[in-house]
């Protein structure tokens, strides 16, 4: 596998990243059933398991999941120039995107359409967050100590207001010392 | 704008669990505490990332544009992926070892549950700006529901919501 690669350009990956990167609405997960229909599937670049391999250490790292599965993709394919080549491809057709809704949207937010659409979207948006944190609830609060991890972040947060950075931290510790021997 | 670029780098580090997780995180720093945006355009933001292909993030690009115009929107771009490049390049090279260390595997037990009460109570923040009357609460759960119990795609449940938002106010 990795005597093959070698003959796989840099350049390559870059415009498979950025037809993924334009096509994939709806965000992360859509996403990824492209990688592993163009890497895997199409193209035989990578196994089955690098790949899941790549989605596990996404989500591990900090950071957008799609985008470091990406660079870890192109890390095991071309080094450094992959990495450059999956990143820039992957977020280059929606920063493009973005730039222009921008412009219109400084533009003309004040016209009375546009701020109707945007109140209704704004709520949209309420229900939108709530959805993820329901789905992300039932999959990941499965004992009372994920309960008291989510509750207890929950009250530091709206109650106290506390630094959000400081309690991701300070889970991780109290996590460092809950879980060690059940590991 | 460095210490808008400083911010980004330092949110970006610590968004662990996903692109959401980001969001507790700006709340607090872009608006509540240095008031780069008010909560509305918050909002806004996290619609505009979601509606375009690709990660959450880019709404960083959107923040960036809104508050320092082009420039800003690259430095946004910059600080929000460079923290990835360098962590998961040294990851990928020692992928094995960092994926079955208990350090890693046992904080993020614990960092995970952690990151759905900071989202709920975002979530909570923002319903205070957005939700506050009637076709805004028949919206927002109209999303809750589509979104959790029927797989459509997000990008189509905003965009309905702003034809609904039109066509109600």
């Amino acid at each position: 596998m990795n005597k093959d690669r070698t003959s796989i350009k840099a350049i390559d990956i870059f415009w498979i990243f950025l037809k993924i990167g334009s096509v994939a609405f709806g965000g992360v997960y859509s996403m990824l059933t492209f990688f592993r229909r163009e890497l895997v599937d199409k193209r035989r670049w990578l196994t089955d398991e690098e790949f899941a391999e790549g989605v596990a250490i996404g989500q591990m790292t900090p950071g957008a999941p799609v985008v470091n599965t990406g660079i870890f993709i192109g890390y095991r394919l071309r080094r450094l120039r992959g990495v450059l080549a999956t990143t820039i491809g992957q977020v280059l057709p929606s920063f493009i995107a973005i730039l222009i809704i921008a412009y219109f949207y400084i533009q003309y937010r004040d016209v009375k359409l546009i701020q109707s659409i945007l109140k209704g979207v704004a709520a949209s948006v309420v229900g939108l967050i709530a959805s993820v944190v329901y789905s992300m609830g039932k999959k990941l609060l499965k004992d009372y100590k994920g309960i008291l991890f989510a509750a207890s972040s929950f009250v530091c947060l709206a109650i106290f207001k506390i630094n959000p950075i400081a309690l991701i931290l300070l889970a991780g510790i109290i996590g460092l010392i809950v879980y060690r021997k059940g590991s | 704008m460095l210490r808008f670029f400083y911010v980004l780098l330092y949110i970006n580090l610590f968004t662990i669990g996903g692109g959401y997780a980001m969001l507790p995180l700006l709340q607090r720093e872009i608006v509540e505490h240095y008031h780069w945006l008010t909560n509305k355009e918050f909002i806004d933001s996290i619609a505009v990332g979601q509606i375009t292909p690709g990660p959450l993030t880019i709404m960083n690009a959107f923040i960036g544009y809104k508050v320092f115009g082009l420039c800003g929107s690259v430095v946004a771009m910059i600080a929000s992926y460079l923290p990835s490049i360098i962590i998961v390049t040294i990851v990928s090279h020692y992928y094995l070892g960092f994926k079955n260390s208990w350090i890693v595997r046992s904080s993020f037990k614990a960092i995970m549950p952690a990151v759905i009460g900071l989202l709920a109570s975002v979530s909570i923040t923002l319903a205070r700006t957005s939700v506050v009357d009637i076709p805004a609460c028949a919206i927002a759960a109209a999303s809750f529901v589509l979104i959790t119990f029927t797989r459509t795609d997000p990008t189509f449940v905003i965009l309905g919501a702003g034809i609904a938002g039109a066509l109600l106010y």
